[in-house]
């Protein structure tokens, strides 16, 4: 059939194929590129916590979930109804607020206000996309509070909570930078030859207005304030070993330069007359006070998406949205909490032992999801019970051994809420990683379908009974865990 | 004009690989999909199977007759087929990977056996605490229960040590028979 176009030869037609198969491979690759995901995070500072939600790019423009962004701020329920987008939201102890999206459309609507979205809305893989530049004032409507994008920073503040800092360098000797903040701050410090950088991922530090500063000082020269990748830097420049102090509850850091090492004692020298006013950083620290902190870990995470609940629930959601509820619940609990991952990120099995025995837990509580069974499995691990020593060394593999018979108590008492509030439960050994590697009272949570519709697992009302339980569980059995010194 | 032919004809059997590839697939998966059955032979004798149920999270211990081969470890192969036979079965109250099979078992001095599993087994199971940790266990009880010497099992997948089964269950540690049987006492 070939043969009868007006193509003279063989070798014209080869390469009019070969150009032919180049553009589909090209439109394959463009159609690839177009909704490929970037790794981008925006950090969404608010009263009740600081988390972060995935940026999508679509053709160049920035889009977020919209259930991602409100999930942990209050109840949230969402649903496509064909091309419209419902969302229902319920602040803690506020009224239900709604707003509708169109599908492929830039109408829009907020408490019933119409709304014009700088570019379509969009629905994949069931989940509602607003163009991330829409976000303050869809919120603003939502909460009646101020909402700041900094969009550059992939940053966003909710209300007015932004922390402002002001420098004063001390002329004494040695020179001394005292940095003061309106609120306590915890950042990372990294210390490299010629600066000292402070790092706020989760505090909402912004501008005061003057990012550069020059000293007139030999030892601090200037410091500089730049936020960008969803957190805030300040860099302080030095052209000597300097150190850190936190003074005023977190509120105040000092640097100031290190003190010399000390000279080798003479042989035969009086004994040393004591100093006057000791250096800042040899003052000895009072000591931590025992807290009772809960570490949550939501299970699986970006690449590793965990159980397919249905064609388009994945365990890594469903257990990231009920983890923050019990995050919530427990805060109203008066319980100190700290997820492992707030955002849909990747964190190996490992890690997330070795972040968890860091932070030296009162309770460690991982969560999972499954669509088979019903109700809620509670676990503690499977493991024989050893004798070991709680505050020797502990042996990774079988670390938690020292610590079943307190994991066991916690279970108990989460069983317990489960059962006050006639939830199916199960109590179990299960042999779950990384729960072996945990030096700390740990249990884990699998929440099941309530009944025969498995998409009911992600129904607010179902969630919020259970994360209910497992925070009064939770608070029961404080005064039978140890707190544990920081 | 021609180009437009030649753009017709490229999608055409572009179209057509494709539905070849999806039905090499479908064909594939059938047949992986059949239970695998036991190889042996004379007489058939009992063999006792720990049976899990995804409907209440229990095991249930049943008897069931096979013939099984004479070799110790083509035995227990042969043994853990058969669970692996039951719950292929549409019948089954526990699902696990189509086309999962045991390729081999080897058994070491010290009472432990390897178990070795084909990819299926791991790659195609559901994933869930629970439900990993009913076909963890029905397989150690399941074991130990036809061969008692086998007091620890070890799994690998296809010959290799894997993390999780599907993301949960522990495939990297030693199982020990007498502490899964505290898991199957409350899973009874």
């Amino acid at each position: 059939m070939i043969s009868t176009f007006p193509v003279a030869n063989r070798r014209s037609r080869l390469w009019l194929g070969l150009v032919l198969l180049l553009a589909i491979a090209a439109m394959l690759v463009r159609h690839k590129t177009v909704f490929a995901q970037t790794p981008d995070q925006l950090t969404i500072y608010s009263p009740q916590t600081t988390y972060s939600v995935g940026i999508l790019n679509l053709q160049g423009k920035l889009y977020v979930g919209i259930v991602d962004v409100l999930e942990p701020l209050g109840s949230i329920e969402a649903r496509p109804d064909g091309k419209k987008y419902k969302v229902k939201f319920t602040p803690p102890g506020g009224h239900a607020v709604e707003a509708q999206f169109n599908d492929g459309k830039e109408k829009a609507k907020v408490l019933g206000e119409n709304l014009k979205l700088p570019s379509n809305f969009f629905i994949q893989n069931g989940r509602g996309y607003v163009p991330l530049s829409s976000v303050p004032e869809i919120l603003t409507r939502l909460f009646a509070k101020p909402v700041q994008l900094h969009a550059a920073a992939r940053r966003m503040f909710i209300g007015d909570i932004t922390m402002r800092f002001s420098l004063a360098l001390d002329n004494s000797k040695p020179p001394k930078l005292i940095v003061s903040f309106s609120a306590p701050v915890n950042p990372t410090i990294a210390t490299e030859p010629g600066r000292v950088r402070f790092t706020f991922h989760r505090e909402p530090v912004v501008s005061n207005g003057q990012d550069t500063y020059t000293f007139n000082d030999s030892t601090i020269t200037g410091a500089t304030f730049s936020e960008r990748d969803g957190l805030a830097e300040l860099d302080v420049a030095t052209t000597a070993p300097e150190q850190t102090n936190f003074a005023d509850g977190g509120k105040t850091i000092i640097i100031a330069a290190a003190p010399p090492p000390p000279p080798p004692p003479p042989a035969a020298t009086p004994a040393p007359q004591p100093q006057a006013q000791a250096p800042v950083a040899t003052q000895p620290k009072p000591p931590a006070q025992p807290r009772f902190l809960v570490i949550i870990d939501p299970a699986h995470g970006g690449t590793d998406t965990g159980a397919k609940i249905t064609s388009s629930l994945l365990e890594k959601d469903v257990v990231l949205a009920l983890a923050r509820r019990v995050q919530r619940d427990l805060y109203n609990q008066g319980i100190a909490s700290y997820m492992l991952r707030n955002s849909d990120v990747t964190i190996s099995l490992d890690q997330r032992a070795i972040s968890t025995n860091a932070a030296r837990p009162a309770l460690y509580i991982a969560v999972h999801a499954a669509n088979t069974g019903r109700g809620v499995h509670v676990f503690t691990s499977l493991l024989p019970a050893e004798n070991l020593q709680r505050n020797g060394f502990l042996p990774w593999d079988t670390a938690q051994a020292a610590f079943l018979d307190l994991s066991g108590v916690a279970a108990g008492s989460v069983a317990a809420e489960l059962e006050n509030r006639k939830l199916p439960n199960m109590t179990l050994l299960a042999p779950l990683r990384p729960m072996n590697n945990i030096a700390a009272p740990a249990i884990a949570i699998e929440i099941a379908p309530p009944d025969e519709k498995v998409e009911n697992i992600a129904s607010a009302e179902y969630q919020e009974q259970v994360a209910q339980a497992i925070a009064a569980g939770i608070a029961a059995v404080r005064g039978k865990l140890p707190e544990v010194r920081p | 004009m021609m180009f437009a032919v030649l753009a017709l004809v490229a999608i055409g059997l572009g179209i057509y690989a494709l539905h070849l590839k999806q039905k090499v697939a479908r064909e594939a998966q059938s047949a992986q999909a059949e239970p695998v059955t036991p190889a042996g032979n004379g007489p058939p004798e009992p063999v006792t199977l720990y049976l899990a149920s995804d409907l209440d999270g229990t095991l249930g211990k049943t008897q069931v007759n096979v013939v099984l081969p004479n070799e110790r470890s083509e035995r227990d192969r042969a043994v853990l087929r058969t669970l692996l036979t039951e719950y292929l079965k549409p019948s089954s109250t526990h699902t696990i990977g189509a086309g999962s099979d045991i390729r081999q078992v080897y058994l070491m001095d010290d009472n432990t056996a390897i178990v070795d599993t084909n990819a299926e087994f791991a790659d195609a199971h559901p994933s869930g605490v629970l439900a990993e940790e009913l076909t963890v266990a029905s397989m150690v009880m399941t074991l130990n229960a036809n061969d008692n010497k086998v007091t620890r099992v070890k799994f690998l997948v296809n010959g290799a040590e894997r993390e999780t089964l599907a993301g949960h269950a522990d495939l990297e540690r030693f199982y020990e028979a007498g502490n899964i049987g505290a898991v199957v006492r409350d899973l009874q």
